[in-house]
């Protein structure tokens, strides 16, 4: 059985339409004009335990939409979610016991207290058991380096330090799901990684199911086993990452720096990306061709002194991915 | 459940508390007001010798008291609220594994909690300066804290009601002042009941305001028949559950509105 189970989910936003002017504002008070938006078209999806899914789209695909269905914070249009059993629209307060979410810079940290007065009251919200506490805490403390923050108030820390304090805090009840929407926005590298690891530890030890936005696929590259890709509403990609590399990132970016070049160098099988002097960057397809029979090519052209080959990260497929998806 | 609305309250307590100046101030405001409210009758008292039937240092223990009260009555989670409904915190309200009214309950007591403070240092401020009338007997002052305390839920329920319109109009800030005017008129704060016209008395009888300052006051003087003090007791739980009851139907359509309409 899945732990969320989701079935042709469709959301319709209504938006009021404004007209302008004065006259515009009374017409709007007396009888409001409306436009229906659809966020998300019918999707369908179901996560099993333990899963780490990375939930990505372009800004207004619907993710945050999901994540609030998923919460019981927005209602369905039509079609059905269930999570754990529970349906959490309308049975919320059942459902939050089980979950934990973390929304971009909103915090459940109180501003001016210490940090471990919100882990207190988490603590006594959700009836955590002393010693199930403590283990958490000290673990948590241990990976995501805690130590001194605790007795800090929240004011004095900084984004990444708040962030550290506000993944252990939503962690600390032992949830069986978390969301996490847009967790490592605006930290550095090293914020970044050590959030990274600890949600990876976390899932091994607790199995704790965790579903992933994100802007930065360096979060997905990292963390996931499977992505779910939603355009507009809709899903266009549901499953393993490595496959999803596999099938969509059909090309190789290799960067050659060369010397003697004769003149502009004019490829058949290869796009090229850039062209300097001394330095060439091409893209091309490797069931199409070969980079042995591509250096053939450029070696008419001028002599090759150094070549370096990288395959196309999920930033780059996704790219090509939305540009596909915007033309039609 | 109960143990999470005491870290709450405490946590709300220690939230206005981190800024000490906040006690002292607020304290100080009060005094001051007193000092005017006294001065003032002083004057009238010069002039008539009685006003609706307190004596002056009935007038005088009047004040003192209905300033030490009031915080009580108007304090509340009202700012809060708002504020979390404007700048979404409320969704990660929602999101707590207890339901919005436990959550701001415990709030709430931690609110009034720092309004007992300032009430009290307030009142012991003035007791040094002034003679005041106290209790005739136990059993009176007892009384008096028992109605105050069952002003809590009425003015809670008040403020949940005027904090869910905030959902539909996202600032509430009007309603906010029409809720202490009310309040201020109506539960004696500015004056005596007694000495507004018969048909506001009458009107004030029904409504569950003059037991937030009022009525506790006269209890404490020993001007209120045990009789009407069981009356205003019954009244102020029938307000209680009546009010609960909008509270919850109101905020359940407000938030199937948000639900369905989106934040």
């Amino acid at each position: 059985m899945a732990i969320i189970e989701v079935k042709d989910l469709v959301k319709t936003y209504k938006i009021m339409e404004k007209k302008e002017g004065l006259i515009g504002y009374f017409k709007n008070l007396i009888k409001p004009k409306y436009r229906e938006f659809d966020a998300i078209k019918g999707i369908n999806f179901s996560i099993e335990e333990g899963e780490l899914v990375g939930y990505i789209g372009e800004n207004g695909a619907g993710k945050s939409t999901t994540i609030k269905i998923l919460t019981g914070l927005l209602t369905p249009t039509s079609g059905s979610v269930s999570v754990n059993g529970i349906i959490p629209n309308k049975n919320r307060i059942e459902n939050n016991k089980n979950i934990g979410a973390v929304f971009g810079q909103k915090t459940q940290l109180w501003w001016d207290l210490p940090v471990i007065e919100s882990f207190s009251l988490i603590k006594k919200m959700y009836k955590i058991p002393e010693n199930e506490y403590r283990k958490n805490l000290k673990r948590f403390t241990e990976i995501l380096d805690l130590g001194e923050l605790l007795e800090k108030q929240v004011k004095n820390l900084s984004l990444g330090q708040k962030m550290r304090c506000e993944i252990a805090a939503t962690f600390l009840h032992n949830p069986k799901i978390v969301y996490l929407d847009e967790p490592t926005i605006g930290l550095d590298v090293f914020v970044k990684e050590n959030i990274r690891k600890f949600i990876k530890d976390i899932n091994k030890e607790k199995k704790t199911t965790v579903i992933l936005t994100t802007h930065d696929l360096r979060d997905i590259e990292d963390v996931c086993n499977r992505i779910i890709l939603l355009d507009k509403g809709q899903i266009i990609y549901d499953g393993d990452k490595q496959k999803f590399k596999d099938s969509y990132g059909k090309y190789v970016i290799a960067e050659l720096i060369i010397k003697d070049k004769k003149k502009d160098i004019v490829l058949n099988d290869a796009e090229i990306l850039e062209q300097f002097e001394n330095k060439l960057k091409i893209k091309f397809r490797h069931d199409e061709t070969t980079i042995v029979k591509i250096m053939d090519e450029i070696s008419k052209f001028c002599n090759i002194e150094d070549i370096h080959m990288k395959e196309e990260e999920l930033e780059d497929i996704l790219k090509e991915i939305y540009k596909g998806a915007h033309k039609c | 459940m109960l143990k999470t609305m005491i870290q709450l309250a405490k946590m709300q307590f220690n939230h206005y508390n981190i800024y000490k100046s906040n006690f002292y101030l607020f304290t100080l405001n009060r005094i001051v007001e007193i000092i005017v409210y006294i001065f003032v009758w002083q004057a009238i008292y010069n002039q008539t010798g009685n006003a609706g039937g307190f004596t002056l240092s009935q007038m005088i223990t009047y004040y003192i008291l209905a300033t030490a009260f009031s915080s009580i009555a108007l304090w509340g989670i009202n700012q809060t609220m708002a504020h979390s409904i404007r700048n979404g915190q409320i969704n990660k309200e929602l999101l707590n594994p207890l339901s919005y009214f436990q959550y701001y309950f415990g709030l709430n007591l931690g609110e009034l909690a720092f309004a007992v403070v300032i009430g009290f240092a307030s009142f012991t401020l003035c007791a040094i300066f002034w003679k005041l009338a106290l209790p005739v007997n136990f059993l009176d002052f007892i009384l008096c804290i028992l109605v105050i305390l069952l002003g809590i839920p009425v003015t809670f329920f008040i403020q949940i009601i005027v904090g869910t319109v905030g959902f539909y109009t996202n600032s509430i800030w009007g309603m906010q002042i029409l809720r202490k005017a009310v309040i201020k008129i109506f539960s004696g704060i500015i004056a005596p009941i007694s000495l507004f016209p018969i048909w506001f008395q009458n009107i004030s009888k029904f409504l569950p305001f003059k037991e937030l300052i009022y009525t506790p006051i006269n209890i404490w003087l020993g001007k209120m028949p045990y009789n009407e003090i069981l009356f205003v007791i019954i009244k102020q739980i029938i307000w209680a559950v009546i009010l609960y009851i909008i509270a919850k139907i109101f905020f359940k359509h407000a938030v199937k509105n948000l639900t369905i309409n989106g934040g």
